[in-house]
């Protein structure tokens, strides 16, 4: 049943239409998020299909100098509990037998466990925390638990691992040995060892591409790693543990017993620079002493007295003075403007000589002595002193690394008053392993050397880079000059009227410099005055093996503050115990001892007993022991009657060795 | 009539669309269920291989539909009608259940799906019952008639629930239009369409403003010689009015969540941005999926068996009723097109083949045949990409389905053989 034209055509395209505008509006469509929005989606797509994940590197060990380990890697694991997953009848079964296991393991008591897991479960809590810290073994025990041994799904076990980092010398050296952090912008904060040797220790990331194949289920795509993780190298630092272990402990007693704000201590061998131990602890709010900051190679101040031996030996360098000269202490009291120089000493030390100076300390008589030797040409005394690389930093591997000051005639803060006040040690700064630097320089005969942390750095069993002694300055001095203060520091233990003949022991030597640096100074109120105690130096006297340097900030000034109450002890307990425990002994070597007869007779036997015998040999004037070796070696039973040489076989030589059995020999 | 001559009468453009398609189709459904495991493209215990089976089987049936007698189909249009109408009732009692619809006999080695045949058989119904000499179009009772057709089948799917394939009954409707149907009807569904979105849009209240606004706008614009019809105009207003009302209690009261949610997607009533992306993820999770995979594509596609989201299996139902997701994604944006492209196309020369037909049934029954595949193409891609709310049809030639392909195929070429045959018809 047909309908007219004119109206058909009409709805002919009408129907046309439509379809065109369908195919239209989907290609519209088609264009909008193919194109328009699809490369910003393509993206995100991207990122929710495909991500690149990191594979974490085995950070390498930190060892100390005899390998023991400073600081390692360990999986710790938490272990959580999803109590939602668990069938009733499971758990019903097993919460007692669970309880019971947990509180074997970890000490709590077993109805504490039943009462944690079943407040769990009414919760339902599919997270409740069980454990933190365990380590491997006790991961592993766990995960046979009753309950916990039908695993996440139907024991609602759940475990997560983290990896952390050890140090098996707790308290000890924690300062020293440090940490690497790295926050999520990728900043780093290094401390220590750990932060100076990351770069060794840290390893390479590791690319994996995953495609996500389900929520929270990611696949690895393709075998390879896009970037292979590489486990970071062992550091063998220069640490020695058991020097490590006595500064620690000997600063933290004295510490205690004088109250004091902080302090550190740095042991280093003298030929090497090998830093030995460094030990730095600070007060806490209560009154504990924790490794808080790197004051030894961090905290820059006014060195005191110690820095009398930089005075010292500039001056003996350039000529201005020698050991010899009197100086005239006067009563204790030197005027230089409108500043008074006092000696410790109250009443002054007379006329000394400028060793004896040294020896005692005396301000007034090294203020006067360079104040006079260098007032013309202040310049000579500061170059001299950066001739000495008093004014270098170490530039060491840990980061913050203290700043010495040392100003030049014309810089800001010089005034006439400052030759006077660096003789003995002001408006001067040094950190003290600065300080110990120049005291190792002394100690070796004038070559300084740089101190150093790192010995090796290894992966496996193979070395990868071997650190090796650094020197800063052959020589900072003359052999002469170093050997006359060698001798000045050594007297200051020694002798009687030393600073430091307090810590003086006839069964070991030890030389050194007290320091007794006065802290705010500038403040006029005398309870402000603080002091840093100090002692510099080496032992033994003679042949120095190790240099040390203790600095003590801010001692209870009603307990004391002399360099040589405070510091001098922690320096000497070291002293005392390096010596026990690594007592110095002469070797004799073994001497070879020649003797031709001796060496004939073995050449005779050798000779013998390489020919293979079908007959009885002749064995008459070799040694008994020979003899018998040979024609046991031949099977023959060998009777001896008398010792020395053979003198008579009793089976003559020639006969069939299977015929004779038994053989007599006669020695004399 | 010898086959040789059928197939230099054949239209062979039409059968190149449908060659293209079908290859293309099969090339993405390999994609979305391949797996590294599978040994053989042949191999039938795999769903790609599956397709292939059924892609032969429908290259056969063409051989057979082309070698029967044109005026075979029309004469036997009514008693397929009533089988088709006695299979999807036997499916009643003898259904078996996929995916919650009770919509398959189950024949051993594939699924029967009656509501496939049923098309065939309803367009074929359709356009016997219009091309009549009896039937008048205009007739009241004729225009019942023929919508009675067209719903009996839809009234036996919308149950089982398949309201998807259900919806491609109505668009036979299209063709009573095309024969003559009144125009207001193409009206009143509009309107009825409109009415149903702006209520669910912007509530009732806005529906009746807005209407009043329209009428007085008529009103001031009346030209004095038209006659208003006051009353039938009143009664629109009424019964447009209690329509946007039901549509509220129909939408609160009979749909069920789901079907609110889909809808409060699709015109996004949901405002809170939060919830909404939570409906986009759990409701709308397919077409989520879908677009993501779509977009991920961008213009020149991932390329094929390269779409990370495809083989991840991140789309469901990819290699059926989501098919076009995997065009998207591995051949992108010139992929996609070039499937739309061919679509309409292919429809259009439908049209153009209907058009030319001597008989009214042939006409009228390829317009039957484009109005199923206009449909289930608009309205498939429609969801896929996101415009149109998820309703389950498949894509023809192209979703996953033995029986749905083989039913497409007998669809087009029975009309295609009605085409080459219009000459000898027409003597």
């Amino acid at each position: 049943m047909a309908v007219t034209e004119k109206n058909i055509l009409n709805r002919l395209y009408f129907v046309v239409a439509c379809l065109f505008l369908f195919a239209g509006a989907i290609l519209f469509k088609l264009v909008n998020i193919q194109m328009v929005q699809g490369d910003k989606y393509q993206e995100m797509a991207m990122q929710r299909t495909e991500k690149m994940f990191t594979i974490a590197p085995n950070r390498g060990n930190l060892y100390s100098d005899d390998g023991s380990l400073l600081a390692t890697s360990v999986s710790r694991y938490t272990i959580r509990f999803d109590a939602v997953t668990v069938k009733d009848a499971d758990f019903k079964e097993n919460v007692v037998p669970l309880s019971n296991a947990l509180s074997r393991m970890l000490g709590q008591s077993p109805s504490h466990y039943q009462q944690l897991l079943r407040k769990a479960r009414v919760n339902k809590n599919r997270y409740a925390l069980i454990a933190r810290n365990l380590d491997y073994s006790e991961y592993m025990a766990v995960k046979e638990f009753p309950l916990f041994n039908k695993g996440p799904y139907k024991g609602g076990l759940i475990i997560e691992q983290k990896t952390v980092r050890e140090h098996p010398l707790g308290k000890i050296a924690e300062r020293s040995v440090g940490y690497e952090r790295v926050d999520e912008n990728g900043y780093y904060t290094r401390v220590g060892l750990e932060g100076a040797f990351g770069e060794y220790l840290r390893g390479v990331e590791g690319k994996r591409l995953k495609q996500k194949i389900a929520k929270g289920q990611w696949k690895p795509i393709g075998w390879d790693n896009i970037v292979e993780p590489k486990d970071g190298y062992d550091v063998i630092s220069t640490i020695d543990i058991n020097i490590q272990d006595i500064a620690h402990h000997a600063l933290l007693g004295q510490l205690e017993k004088y109250q004091a704000d902080h302090g550190c201590v740095i042991v280093m061998e003298t030929e090497s620079g090998e830093v030995k131990a460094i030990s730095n602890l600070g007060r806490t709010e209560g009154g504990k002493y924790y490794e808080r900051l790197n004051y030894a190679v961090g905290e820059s101040h006014e060195p005191g007295s110690t820095f009398k031996l930089m005075t010292m030996v500039a001056a003996l360098e350039d000529g201005v003075v020698d050991t010899t000269d009197v100086i005239d202490t006067h009563d204790g009291t030197w005027k230089i403007y409108n500043h008074r120089v006092r000696d410790s000493k109250w009443g002054g030390y007379g006329k000394i000589s400028f060793a004896k100076a040294f020896e005692v300390s005396s301000n007034t008589a090294f203020a006067q002595v360079i104040h006079n030797g260098y007032k013309e040409n202040p310049d000579k005394f500061v170059n001299r002193l950066m001739s000495m690389n008093v004014h270098r930093e170490l530039d060491l591997p840990i980061k913050g690394e203290g700043k010495p000051v040392l100003r030049s005639p014309g810089d800001k803060g010089w005034s006439g008053l400052s030759l006077a006040q660096m003789a003995y040690g002001y408006e001067v700064s040094m950190t003290p392993l600065q300080t110990l630097t120049f005291y190792n320089a002394i100690a070796n005969d004038g070559e300084m050397v740089k101190p150093r942390l790192i010995k090796e750095v290894r992966e496996w069993d193979r070395t990868v880079q071997k650190f090796d002694k650094e020197v800063i300055d052959n020589s900072i001095c003359s052999q002469e000059t170093a050997s006359k203060v060698r001798d000045l520091l050594k007297n200051v233990v020694e002798k009687d009227y030393g600073t430091g003949h307090k810590l003086y022991s006839r069964n070991f030597s030890m030389a050194g410099k007290t320091g007794t640096a006065q802290k705010n100074y500038v403040s006029k109120d005398p309870d402000k005055l603080k002091y840093i105690s100090t002692f510099a130096g080496y032992f033994p006297a003679e042949n120095p093996k190790y240099s040390c340097i203790v600095v003590i900030h801010e001692p209870d000034k009603g307990v004391g503050y002399y360099g040589a109450d405070v510091s001098g002890p922690v320096f000497k307990s070291i002293a005392q115990k390096v010596y026990a425990s690594n007592p110095l002994i002469d070797e004799v070597e073994m001497e070879e001892v020649e003797d031709d007869r001796l060496e004939n007779n073995y050449q005779k036997y050798y000779a013998e007993a390489q020919k293979e015998y079908r007959k009885v040999p002749n064995v008459k004037g070799m040694s008994g022991m020979d003899a018998i070796s040979i024609l046991e070696n031949l099977g023959l039973e060998v009777e001896v009657k008398g010792n020395g040489k053979v003198r008579k076989q009793s089976v003559s030589h020639g006969t069939d060795i299977q015929k004779a059995k038994k053989i007599t020999l006669e020695l004399s | 009539m010898s086959g040789k001559s059928v197939l230099k009468r054949v239209d062979w453009l039409t059968v190149l669309f449908y060659l293209l398609l079908v290859t293309i189709g099969w090339v993405n459904i390999y994609s979305s269920t391949f797996s590294e495991s599978d040994s053989s493209i042949f191999d039938f215990g795999t769903l790609h291989g599956k397709q292939l089976f059924f892609i032969g089987a429908s290259l056969a049936s063409i051989v057979i539909l082309l070698a029967l007698e044109a005026n075979f189909y029309e004469r036997f249009s009514s008693l397929m009608y009533l089988i088709s109408m006695v299979l999807l009732l036997g499916l009643f009692v003898f259904g078996k259940t996929i995916a919650g619809a009770t919509s398959w006999y189950n024949l051993g080695f594939f699924n029967l799906q009656p509501s496939e045949l049923a098309k065939v058989a309803t367009a074929m119904a359709l356009a016997k019952y219009l091309s009549d000499i009896q039937t008048d179009i205009k007739r009241r009772k004729d225009q019942l008639y023929a919508f009675g057709i067209i719903l009996l089948p839809a009234l036996l799917i919308i149950p089982q629930p398949d309201p998807g394939s259900a919806l491609v009954f109505f668009s036979l409707s299209f063709v009573i239009f095309r024969e003559g149907l009144p125009l207001y009807y193409l009206g009143i569904a509009l309107l009825a369409i409109l009415t149903f979105v702006t209520t669910l849009m912007f509530g009732t209240i806005w529906v009746v403003i807005f209407i009043a606004l329209l009428l007085v706008l008529f009103f001031l614009l009346k030209n004095k010689k038209f006659k208003v019809p006051v009353f039938s105009l009143s009664l629109a207003v009424v019964v447009t009015i209690l329509f946007s009302l039901s549509v509220n209690f129909v939408f609160n009261n009979v749909f069920e969540q789901r079907h609110r949610d889909r809808f409060s997607l699709w015109l996004r009533l949901e405002k809170d941005p939060g919830k909404l992306e939570q409906i986009r993820k759990t409701i709308g999770y397919n077409t989520y999926q879908s677009e993501k995979a779509i977009e991920s594509g961008g213009f020149f596609g991932k390329g094929f068996l390269e779409g990370t989201r495809t083989k991840g299996d991140f789309v469901p139902e990819q290699h059926t009723d989501y098919i076009f997701s995997t065009v998207g994604e591995e051949w992108g944006f010139l992929g996609t097109s070039t499937v739309v492209v061919l679509f309409t196309l292919l429809l259009l020369r439908l049209v153009y083949l209907a058009e030319r037909q001597k008989t009214d049934f042939s006409r009228m029954y390829g317009y039957g045949v484009v109005s199923i595949l206009l449909i289930h193409y608009f309205i498939n891609i429609g969801m896929v990409i996101g415009v149109l709310p998820t309703i389950g049809i498949p894509l023809p030639f192209f979703s996953y389905g033995g029986s749905g392909l083989l039913f497409f195929t007998i669809l087009l070429f029975i009309f295609l053989k009605l085409d080459a045959n219009r000459l000898k018809e027409g003597i």
